[in-house]
This record gives structure tokens, C-alpha cells and sequence, in this order.
């Protein structure tokens, strides 16, 4: 009973703290408007210029004649904030963690008793709250000046387990690159390398059926192309799973392989990461 | 009470270099002690095992009782630490840095308190990356005493601030100690540690040489009278006296000899000049250097050691 209070108490603290931690990045964030332009206002950017250049439609996959044509927009808004989300977790955290633990500012955090775990809560919790808000920027602007359609229920549903899954599946991947970051000055080309790769073969610029089996093997390893398939079954007409790999939506495997990545990458990243690699 | 930190045989490797090499250390609880000596000596290495930060290759470590290598959670909650580099979150103002650190602590002194005791109280609402070099070291200092630590480690607090600032870092310093945690300083500057310390331990090539209060280590170092002269060019300096044989030359040519038996040393030396047709001995000088004079020295020395050849 005491054990179990005692128990109770310390994840309390760990959740307090990691809360603590999450508005104090938060405002650090938010105060490097350099930074912040750069990974969370640049998905809008494309966002608008692609919507603006490319107002083709999209013609249905034959499996699924007579549903209707899509705006490019609509596609594209699927793919580009599967982008934001990375953009955020994955790009902006990696960077500012390997920053960070060449400066000395996480060295001088390791000398105060702040809990890994509340860390990690707390880094994950900022990049949530972030991608909420460009979500929400892409949403409004795709609806007002590209027509972009709105999901139906079940579709928002989705999009919020995605979030709630992607954003922490790509934090913990942005934790885990560190450990082969050699300097803080290597970091954007470290980091830019794969993520721009992952972009390429996750189905957000091309469907994912037109790329050769292995590439969608290779990119059904990481969790971009999950987010990304996951949120083109919010986006688009149902007909469209056709155009997937497995012409359908694979929701339930896309779940698995999100929850399995962060499992497996707090697992690692709590071993590998380190808080200063300054000397 | 017992010591606050306890260190036997303590050897931390990197490669070749034995950077710790067998340091035993005593630091009595409550007081300030600095350990003293050049860049590169062995100081940093030997604090950040202490705190945690490294982990050593033989040897035991008890920190306030606790093990840093393996109890460093429990370490964390009771001391306070001050690394040599600054790098306070630039985008944050000391009272949003200092507000979120007390929370981290369990009985952690009021922001405003912390802010008073380094002189921050104009300064609580200016982003850090406007604040000036001293005012972030002091923010340092606030940062690693809010949690109110029974230890607190200072690393090179005051490297590179002006005299004005190191005054008040000073001060800073002092004002900690009242509040009757133990301080365990890094610095090499000797006046630094003489105005702060009540006992010293000198440090040098990964050994300590020295350990004890300021005043013994002035009747230690300065007991040796020292004769040094500046050989000419071309002089062949072959067959020296005996006690002249182990030295080597001073980046500047002089040689000096540190001596307990100064007449005779010099008797011989004359007697060896006056073979040689050597009337009078270049820039010849005997004295008792001070303790500023034997530590600038030695901290010289350290930094040369590579450019000085054998004689």
C-alpha cells in the first residue's frame, strides 16, 4: 500500500515535471522565430505554393471508376502534413537536441534531478502542441483557399490517433539520430538527409503505388509512410485505397507500427541519448 | 560530521594519459576548498567524476556519502553544480529559468531569494541573451543553489570576468557559505582560492602536490631560495656543479636553481665560471620568490613544458 503510494507519487512528479519542462521548451521554441519559421511555417508555405501551381485533378485508380475526381489539394494536404509532423519531431527536435548537447545546455540540465522521462514527456508534449497548431493553420487555409474538404467523423478521430502517435513516433526517432551526430555544426545534414528521403518514398508527393515493392518495403520500416497513408485515408475518398500499396488503408498495421517504434525507441533512445558530448 | 567528499586512489585514464593519477582527497563539511592549478592539470576531470559526469578507472568516491557513479539520481538532489562553460537557455528570463528549476527541487528557496543572493533582482525579467557575461554567471550561480544543496561545485567561476565582476562573484561566493553548504571551488588563480578557501589542494599533472591551509602552502613553497643567470651565447656549459646538472633552460635562456644550500650552490658555480674565464655571470640573481611568483611558475611551466628542451 505504501509502495504503491510511494509509486503513485514519484510518476506523479515525473509527470509534473515533464509538464514543467514541455511550457518552458515551449517558450524557448517560440522565442527562436528563426527556427520556428524554418520547420513550422515552411509546410504552409508548400502547402500554398504546390496548391497555388499545381490545381490539376487527380484521376481515380481504375479498381475505383466513378467515384469522382480529387482537387490536387486535396491529396497534397494529406502528404504535406504528414510532413509537418516529422518537420517537427523529427527535424526541429533532433537539430535543438544535438545543438544542446554540444553547448553544454543539457549538461547543466543533467546536474539538476530533472527525470529522463520527464524530459523526453516534456520534449514530446512541445512538439505535440506545435504540430497542433500547423495543423490546424494548414486545415483552415486548405479550407478557405483551396477547397479543400473537410474529414467526417470517423476521419477526425483518425487524424487525432495519428497525431497522438506520429508526433511522439517521430520525436523518439529525432532522440535516437542524435547518437550519430558528430558535431552540432554536422546536425541539418545529418537530420535534412533522411528526411527528405523518407518524404520521397512515403507516398506524400507520389502515391505510394508508384514506387518499385522494395522502396515501399524500405519505407514501411519507418513511420513517415505510415502517417502519411493514415492521413490520405482522412483526406481522401474512400475509393482512393486503391492507389495504396495494398490497395487498402492498413490503418490497423499503421497503428502497430507507430506504437512499436516509440516502444522500441524510448527502449534505445534511454540507453543511447546522452546529455553532453561537449569534451 | 562526516566529510562531504572522500576520495581514495582515484585514476581516470584517456589512453596513455593518466589525467587522474591516484588523487586522494578530504573536504570537511561546511567550508570552502579550492582546488588549485594550471589549465589542463587534472581539475575539471577530477570534479566532473565527482559529480557524476565521468566515470573513473580505479579508485573510490563518496559524495556526501553517495557514490556519484552509481547513485547519481540521489547526488543530483543534494548538490549544486556550477560548470565551467555558461549556457543558461538564451530565449528564457533568469525568473522563468529559475521558477522552473526550483520545481525540480523538494525544499528549493524562493525565486526572488535566489535572484537577491546573486544581485539578478533588476535583471529577473531580461531575456538571457541579453544579459552580460557576468550577470549569466551569476544566473549560473542562482540556477545551482535554488534547490538549497548541502555541495556545491564552482567550476572556474570567474575565468575571464574583469576584476570588478570576479569581486562580486566574490561576494556571491561568500554569501553562499553563510548558508552553510560546503563549496568545492575550481580555479586557477591563486588570489581566487587564497580569498575564498580555508584549504587548498594543488593540483598538477593529475596528482595532487600539495594539500593544507593557504598559509602552509606559502611556508612550503616558499623555503627554496632560487638562483638563476642567463648563460651566453656560445658558452659551453659542460661539467656544471652537480646540483646544476638535472636543470633545463627557460624559454627566455635563463637557468634558475631552486635551493635549500644557496652560498654553496653559488661558491661552486663562481668556482666552475672562473675556470672557464667567466668574470662575471650574465643577469645573475639570488632570491626568495613569493607564492604569486612559484604558482605563475608553475602554471607557466605546465603551458610550456612542450616548447622547453633538455638542457
Amino acid at each position: 500500500m505504501i509502495a504503491a503510494a510511494a509509486d503513485y507519487s514519484r510518476w506523479l512528479r515525473v509527470l509534473r515535471l515533464g509538464y514543467a519542462y514541455m511550457r518552458l521548451q515551449l517558450k524557448v521554441i517560440v522565442r527562436e522565430p528563426a527556427a520556428l519559421f524554418f520547420v513550422a511555417i515552411f509546410p504552409v508555405l508548400f502547402l500554398v505554393i504546390f496548391s497555388s501551381l499545381l490545381t490539376f485533378s487527380i484521376e481515380l485508380p481504375p479498381a475505383a471508376a466513378g467515384a469522382g475526381e480529387i482537387r490536387f489539394s486535396q491529396y497534397f494536404v494529406a502528404g504535406i502534413m504528414g510532413v509537418a509532423i516529422f518537420g517537427t519531431s523529427f527535424n526541429l527536435l533532433g537539430n535543438s537536441l544535438a545543438v544542446q548537447q554540444f553547448d553544454g545546455t543539457l549538461k547543466q540540465l543533467a546536474a539538476t534531478p530533472l527525470p529522463k522521462t520527464s524530459f523526453f514527456l516534456g520534449q514530446i508534449g512541445a512538439s505535440l502542441v506545435i504540430t497542433l497548431g500547423q495543423l490546424i493553420v494548414m486545415l483552415i487555409l486548405g479550407v478557405l483557399a483551396y477547397d479543400v474538404q473537410l474529414p467526417d467523423a470517423g476521419g477526425w478521430l483518425t487524424l487525432i490517433w495519428i497525431l497522438l502517435l506520429g508526433v511522439p513516433a517521430g520525436c523518439v526517432m529525432g532522440i535516437a539520430i542524435t547518437a550519430i551526430i558528430p558535431s552540432a555544426r554536422a546536425a541539418p545534414a545529418v537530420i535534412q538527409a533522411p528526411f527528405i528521403l523518407f518524404q520521397f518514398i512515403s507516398g506524400v508527393f507520389f502515391t505510394l503505388a508508384s514506387l518499385p515493392t522494395w522502396l515501399q518495403w524500405v519505407a514501411g520500416l519507418f513511420p513517415l509512410r505510415w502517417v502519411a497513408q493514415g492521413l490520405r485515408s482522412v483526406f481522401l475518398p474512400d475509393a482512393y485505397k486503391y492507389a495504396e500499396a495494398d490497395m487498402t488503408w492498413q490503418l490497423d498495421l499503421a497503428a502497430i507500427v507507430l506504437v512499436v517504434w516509440i516502444v522500441l525507441g524510448l527502449a534505445v533512445a534511454a540507453f543511447t541519448f546522452k546529455w553532453d558530448r561537449s569534451g | 560530521m562526516p566529510p562531504a567528499i572522500e576520495v581514495r586512489g582515484l585514476v581516470k585514464r584517456y589512453g596513455e594519459i593518466r589525467a587522474v593519477d591516484g588523487v586522494d582527497l578530504t573536504i570537511e563539511s561546511g567550508q570552502v576548498y579550492a582546488l588549485l592549478g594550471p589549465n589542463g592539470a587534472g581539475k575539471t576531470t577530477l570534479v566532473e567524476i565527482m559529480e557524476g559526469y565521468r566515470d573513473r578507472d580505479a579508485g573510490e568516491v563518496a559524495v556526501l556519502g553517495l557514490d556519484p557513479g552509481s547513485q547519481r539520481d540521489a547526488l543530483t538532489r543534494r548538490v549544486g553544480i556550477v560548470l565551467q562553460r555558461s549556457t543558461p537557455m538564451e530565449g528564457l528570463t533568469p525568473r522563468e529559468l529559475l521558477s522552473f528549476t526550483a520545481k525540480l527541487y523538494e525544499h528549493p528557496m524562493a525565486v526572488d531569494e535566489a535572484l537577491e543572493l546573486v544581485g539578478l533582482t533588476e535583471h529577473a525579467d531580461r531575456r538571457g541573451s541579453k544579459l552580460s557575461g557576468g550577470q549569466k554567471r551569476r544566473l549560473d550561480l542562482a540556477t545551482s543553489v535554488i534547490g538549497n544543496p548541502d555541495l556545491i561545485f564552482l567550476d572556474e567561476p570567474t575565468t575571464g570576468f574583469d576584476a570588478a565582476a570576479r569581486r562580486q562573484a566574490w561576494n556571491v561566493v561568500q554569501g553562499l557559505t553563510e548558508r552553510g553548504a560546503t563549496v568545492l571551488l575550481t580555479t586557477h588563480y591563486l588570489d581566487e582560492a587564497e580569498h575564498l578557501a580555508r584549504e587548498i589542494g594543488m593540483i598538477k599533472d593529475g596528482k595532487i602536490i600539495f594539500e593544507g591551509g593557504i598559509a602552509a602552502l606559502r611556508r612550503e613553497m616558499q623555503t627554496d631560495t632560487r638562483i638563476s643567470w642567463l648563460p651566453p651565447a656560445g658558452l659551453e656549459l659542460d661539467n656544471l656543479p652537480a646540483a646544476w646538472s638535472e636543470l633545463r633552460r627557460a624559454a627566455d635562456g635563463h637557468i634558475a636553481l631552486p635551493t635549500q644550500t644557496p652560498t654553496r650552490d653559488l661558491r661552486e658555480l663562481i668556482a666552475w665560471a672562473d675556470e672557464r674565464g667567466l668574470a662575471e655571470l650574465p643577469e645573475l640573481v639570488v632570491e626568495r620568490p613569493d607564492l604569486e611568483q612559484m604558482y605563475l611558475e608553475l602554471v607557466e611551466d605546465a603551458a610550456a613544458d612542450a616548447e622547453r628542451a633538455p638542457l
